[in-house]
């Protein structure tokens, strides 16, 4: 038994090391991406962290190691934590009304009728348009004066003017309304071809036992669509959460602080402020809650899914 | 009478007189959304080629009146605005860009979908962790890599981060495990290596996929703000939408020269969307669900 297991053992390391050889030039097809992966991704993950236990300053050549001051700092930061909050207001009322006009469309557009399918294409539009361009829009849009919104409320409706950019309390709500319009065709399409892939003829059924559109689309359409449901509410969720440019650009922030986003927060204080330590600081912190409430995410939708 | 149900009975008749209440009932329902979605684009059309003393009209003028130009050719002859350049820039980010993206994802995409080597799951899993990393975290470091190397202002500061992106090798893998391995055993048979297969047999066949993903990486690099943002600061290096900045800060709160700024900026992707519209919304349709 002994004697014969040697040989057999050294046969299968050469065979390991022929397999290993005739693998070795596979490398060659993950290698050129994972180069740039690692320098511009996983390098500066690590190195962020690092940064923002630094009070690092752009001109020094000696960084001054401070701990975990940034983070202590951060917690006593008003104004951290008001651009945190203005971000998640944002990103609930975008997601949300992204995620039910996407698939009340998505309902209707499901089957063909005449001009269906340029709906889609005409709904899925403003999202190839630059978020640049989107910004010169909106500044126009909501415009107390000359706006398109208090024209249309003016002249058709005889409402007062509105202030909506000047008001602190309806800022936010108007930046999502403005996001939405960009961007809920993605999940339109994506909620239609989520509903392309439930089985017609549990339709029918449902149709023969005598179910409602409103039976129907609450017991099938809906717990068969948590799957797609999931992807597009954490999808959204990653992307508003990180909202910058339309705050940047229509409002500048303003009034005072009321529409200022975290990550409008970060960049000032990094390319403004030149405080790359503190800054650093803010994007840890705005990492760790968003891949926080990811997991709970997937986790309760997860569950939701499993009925 | 006898004619008419000849010519068409009375159940094709229903089934088509059914189909047209629907489709009007339906554009009852998105008829006005379609509004919400057409007037702000157009809006930005009309104003591009509206004089700068009609812009603060109230009520709003539609239709320009005159139509002028005025706006397009003050920015074409402010060198202050170099707007050609920027076009060019963000053409160039763009395309080359796009080749880079395309080409690494497609060659990595394979080699998960089929070729082993030892690592490869790990590998694999630490790609799909980096999609729960927002870029808030990566912005600080890649910067101040990006400096020390000297590359600020410069296109290598858009293409090489842009390089690392992983979400086209998910797109990519999918659609290589669904070419048949059959394919690729007999090319082996014929002696061919594996490059070859990846390069003769395998890329032709998703063909598809990758023009998806080169719509989408392209649409991507046009559009981007925030990166260029931070890593192109001289008014030369600027793309686009960067420079549609530029036209409305200080100076030149002309509105009208940033509608024309604008207008150049999204004429050339609405065209290219109605060109490709189709495989756009195909490639959405497919990338979303691959990402289920």
């Amino acid at each position: 038994m002994t004697t014969s297991a040697l040989p057999a053992r050294h046969t299968s390391s050469n065979q390991r090391w022929k397999t290993l050889r005739k693998q070795l030039p596979n490398y060659l097809f993950v290698l050129p991406h994972f180069f740039f992966f690692a320098v511009f991704l996983l390098y500066p993950i690590v190195r962020g962290v690092q940064i923002s236990l630094y009070d690092w300053k752009i001109m020094l050549k000696d960084q001054n190691f401070i701990g975990v001051a940034n983070y202590q700092a951060l917690l006593r930061d008003r104004m951290f934590w008001e651009v945190l909050g203005n971000t998640a207001e944002f990103m609930i009322i975008t997601v949300i009304i992204n995620v039910i006009l996407a698939l009340f469309v998505a309902t209707g557009l499901k089957h063909k009728f005449f001009g269906s399918d340029f709906l889609r294409v005409l709904f899925y539009a403003p999202g190839i348009l630059s978020v640049s361009v989107i910004g010169i829009i909106g500044i126009r849009v909501w415009d107390t004066q000359i706006g398109i919104i208090n024209y249309f409320a003016t002249t058709m409706l005889g409402l007062p003017r509105v202030s909506w950019l000047g008001n602190p309390d309806i800022v936010i709500p108007a930046l999502a309304l403005t996001t939405v319009w960009w961007t809920f065709g993605f999940p339109m399409l994506v909620f239609i071809a989520g509903l392309h892939n439930i089985p017609e003829q549990l339709y029918e059924a449902a149709k023969i036992d005598g179910a409602g559109h409103f039976g129907t689309f609450r017991h099938i359409t809906l717990p068969l669509i948590m799957p797609t449901m999931l992807f597009v509410v954490v999808t959204q969720f990653i992307a508003h959460m990180q909202v910058f440019a339309q705050p940047y650009i229509i409002t500048g922030g303003g009034p005072g602080n009321a529409s200022r986003s975290a990550t409008m927060y970060l960049y000032e204080t990094a390319w403004k402020f030149f405080r790359f330590g503190y800054a650093s600081a803010i994007a840890v912190a705005l990492a760790a809650i968003m891949i926080v409430v990811t997991i709970i995410l997937f986790s309760i939708m997860r569950r939701r899914t499993e009925y | 009478m006898t004619t008419l149900t000849r010519v068409s009975s009375p159940s094709a008749r229903r089934r088509i007189s059914k189909e047209f209440w629907r489709s009007l009932g339906m554009w009852l329902i998105f008829l006005p959304l379609a509004l919400v979605v057409v007037i702000p684009v157009l809006y930005m059309f009309s104003m591009a080629f509206t004089l700068e003393a009609n812009q603060l009209k109230f009520p709003i003028e539609w239709i320009p009146n005159p139509v002028t130009f005025s706006n397009f050719t003050k920015i074409f002859v402010d060198p202050q605005l170099p707007i050609v350049r920027w076009f060019t820039n963000s053409l160039i980010i763009a395309t080359v860009g796009t080749g880079i993206i395309v080409f690494l994802s497609s060659l990595s995409g394979y080699a998960f979908a089929r070729l082993e080597f030892p690592g490869k799951n790990l590998l694999f899993s630490l790609l799909l962790f980096s999609l729960m990393i927002p870029a808030a975290v990566t912005l600080i470091p890649a910067f101040l890599l990006l400096r020390d190397l000297k590359l600020l202002n410069t296109y290598h500061a858009i293409w090489w981060p842009a390089a690392a992106s992983v979400t086209g090798i998910f797109l990519m893998r999918q659609h290589f495990y669904s070419i048949p391995v059959e394919l690729e055993d007999a090319a082996r048979v014929d002696g061919a290596n594996r490059f070859r297969i990846y390069w003769q047999i395998c890329l032709p066949l998703v063909r598809g996929a990758m023009v998806a993903l080169f719509i989408f990486a392209f649409l991507g690099l046009w559009n981007d703000l925030f990166w260029p943002l931070i890593v192109l600061s001289e008014r030369a290096a600027l793309t686009l939408p960067v420079g549609l900045l530029v036209i409305q800060q200080g100076s030149y709160i002309q509105r009208g020269l940033a509608f024309a700024g604008a207008f150049i900026a999204s004429v050339p992707v609405l065209v290219f969307y109605a060109f490709f519209q189709r495989k756009i919304i195909a490639g959405i349709t497919t990338a979303g669900l691959a990402g289920r």
